[in-house]
């Protein structure tokens, strides 16, 4: 392991690596800030610089801009109560509440070092986590990945909410469907290509993530303008920030905060598809809880330990969502499905190999995460109430410029404008979709593990002789998939039976 | 109730899930092929089923009765904003990058409520030209910078 950190670290401290890390922090927490993009609309308008970087710089900048979004997004939630991701809505909970009374640098402050330390103690998680996972891993077969693919993906429905996962399911379906575009790998046969030669190698994932992310963003944004209240409220707070001391009793506080809650999102972030959402509303919810009485009554109205908390474990569970990525090639969550299609851009394909065929890449994204974290901390707090007049310029300029990089983003990679027009086709579904309340993570993370998914499902046939006795003859197989049927069922079944309680004692107020 | 968002989007997801599989039933595999336990029509065959069974699932079990509401949202400024990105692409090789990024930038800006000229200039072409050199000189990424007509070997 010490080789590994050593690796890492001379990998990630040349000083290339080392601009890439603070450009990535500043750019992150720059789009991360701006309200509605979020940390994988961020890393999506990365990935064409970081496609002509070599693997480990490219990889380093898109964690970079990984934390720095997130980062970004703590800074709206707290300044103007609009969070850029879901995982950062907790944030605003007491954030905003303490910038309403006039502690907005104190609340920024609280939110940096909070991040910073669930950052780093789940870091010093992954680097024992992920090797030990990675040897054990070693044992995987290709119906143990097929699997796992599968796990992944009902997982990232099953956590979508009550009610949506079928939504989420089909959506995930939409992702798989797809990835079929372009030639089979296995037999040469064009599929879906509607006779266009620009399909025949298939949909490119950079292409669908800025166009479902990047570019419907924008352009919901202009569907729906902001009006001038708003603006005004963007500005004034990020013109008055007040103090971002913060006293030793305050620290006191947070201390053992940030201890249970960097475990705590660690361990939800490695979970495939729970991600920094679940995890910074549950440690929200368990901090609230074990705070008693008196100090859970202050929060939602500016306590310390109700920002620190969220903010904590959303940074851990970001850290943790490397796992799968980095051990298994199964992303946890949105954003690392769009790491894992830069990473096998580059002709990486991550797994239990990646440790021993890439130890610079596995081991400079572990090292690239604190000092990542400490980039955020010493550069980017210093610097909050100038990144913070991001806030302040006019959507009429900032909306045009973000869908200008969408789509110079993809041409410049491709060169084809054939990809502009495809882009604007999915770019409206995309919109639809999203207006209609349908999720597109599970989307995209379907179309990244699709064809992988077909890929190993046809080679566990053929070493099977074409038999599909494997998935109920192979235990770790018939493992995996049992817990993917239980992510699947009980969400329904407690929907369903909470609806029969209702029912039941709804109209019969004798049985109460 | 009757067509809440959940049933509109399931109701376009199963039309394109049926489209998909129609489409499914194209492609092409030989005599051997056919025989195999796993072909390229299985997973789009196995993903039809799915497909429209989980549209189906979500129109007739819909998660909330929110229905769409079309007012209020600025639809014709998105539909000139879906017209110029698509005009973009067709004008980005002819007028080449600089004038097709700049126009772009400069009518974004415009339907967006920017009406003074020089703003709208001062803004587009000085950062278009930056991210130019920037492209060419910093990532060695080249693109045609001028309209076909006045290229040295047009």
């Amino acid at each position: 392991m010490l080789e590994g950190i050593l690796i890492g670290l001379s990998t990630a401290l040349t000083p290339g690596n080392l601009l890439f890390v603070m450009m990535g922090c500043l750019v992150g927490t720059f789009v991360g800030m701006l309200p509605g993009l979020g940390p994988m609309s961020a890393i999506a308008l990365m990935i064409p610089i970081a496609a002509s970087l070599e693997p480990a710089a490219g990889i380093i900048l898109m964690a970079a801009v990984y934390y720095g979004a997130i980062f970004g997004g703590s800074t709206s939630s707290i300044l103007i109560n609009a969070p850029g991701v879901a995982s950062t809505v907790a944030t605003s909970f007491d954030g905003y509440p303490m910038a309403k009374q006039g502690r907005a640098g104190k609340a920024l402050a609280i939110a940096a070092y909070s991040s910073f330390s669930g950052g780093v103690i789940a870091a010093v998680f992954l680097l024992v986590a992920a090797p030990f996972l990675a040897n054990v891993s070693l044992a995987f077969q290709s119906t143990d990945y097929f699997a796992l693919m599968v796990l992944g993906l009902v997982a990232v429905a099953a956590f979508a909410g009550k009610g949506d996962m079928a939504k989420a399911l089909l959506m995930t379906v939409v992702g798989l469907m797809l990835s079929t575009v372009g030639t089979d790998q296995t037999q040469g046969v064009p599929r879906f290509t509607l006779g266009m030669i620009d399909l025949v190698d298939g949909i490119s994932f950079l292409l669908l993530v800025m166009a479902t992310f990047a570019l419907s963003e924008a352009l919901m944004a202009i569907l729906k303008p902001k009006d001038d209240a708003a603006r005004l409220k963007e500005k004034e707070a990020s013109e008055n920030l007040g103090s971002m001391a913060v006293s030793a009793a305050e620290a006191k506080d947070m201390a053992p905060v940030i201890g249970r809650s960097s475990i705590l999102g660690f361990l939800i972030g490695v979970l495939p598809g729970a991600g920094a959402t679940i995890a910074s509303f549950l440690a929200y919810g368990t901090e609230q809880r074990l705070a008693g009485p008196k100090k859970g009554a202050e929060f939602g109205k500016g306590s310390v330990r109700g920002l620190s908390a969220p903010e904590t474990a959303n940074n851990a569970a970001a850290t943790g969502s490397f796992v799968p990525l980095l051990t298994l090639g199964i992303p946890g969550s949105g954003t690392t499905a769009i790491m894992l299609g830069a990473l096998i851009g580059y002709g990486i394909q991550p797994g239990p190999r990646l440790y021993i065929d890439q130890p610079a890449v596995f081991w400079s994204v572990i090292v690239s995460m604190w000092i990542g974290n400490i980039v955020l901390l010493i550069l980017n707090l210093p610097l909050i109430p100038y990144i913070a007049r991001v806030l302040a310029i006019p959507s009429r300029f900032l909306l045009p410029l973000i869908l200008f990089f969408s789509l110079i983003g993809v041409y410049f990679v491709s060169f084809n404008t054939f990809d502009i027009q495809l882009m604007v086709v999915f770019a409206v579904a995309a919109v639809v979709l999203r207006f209609l309340d349908f999720p597109m993570a599970p989307m995209i993370l379907g179309f990244i593990l699709g064809g992988m998914m077909e890929e190993n499902l046809r080679r566990a046939l053929l070493i099977n002789d074409d038999s599909w006795s494997f998935l109920w003859e192979r235990p770790l197989t018939l493992s995996i998939l049992l817990i993917a049927a239980v992510c699947l069922v009980l969400p329904f079944a407690t929907t369903h039976i909470g609806r029969l309680k209702n029912r039941v004692f709804g109209d019969s107020p004798s049985a109460d | 109730m009757l067509f809440s968002k959940d049933r509109v989007g399931g109701l376009l997801l199963l039309a394109f899930c049926i489209a998909y599989g129609l489409l499914s039933r194209e492609i092409r595999l030989l005599p051997f092929q056919m025989d195999a336990a796993f072909h390229a029509r299985t997973m789009p065959e196995v993903l039809t089923v799915l497909g429209v069974g989980l549209s189906l699932i979500v129109m007739i079990f819909p998660g909330s009765a929110e229905r769409p509401k079309l007012a209020g949202f600025q639809w014709g400024r998105c539909l000139l904003f879906l017209g110029l990105m698509s005009l973009y692409g067709l004008t980005i090789r002819p007028l080449g990058f600089i004038l097709s990024t700049s126009l772009f930038l400069m009518i974004g800006f415009a339907l967006l409520g920017e009406r003074r000229p020089h703003i709208l200039l001062l803004v587009a072409v000085p950062l278009v030209v930056v991210f130019w050199v920037l492209m060419t000189q910093g990532l060695d990424v080249f693109i045609e910078p001028l309209p076909a007509f006045l290229k040295a070997d047009g």
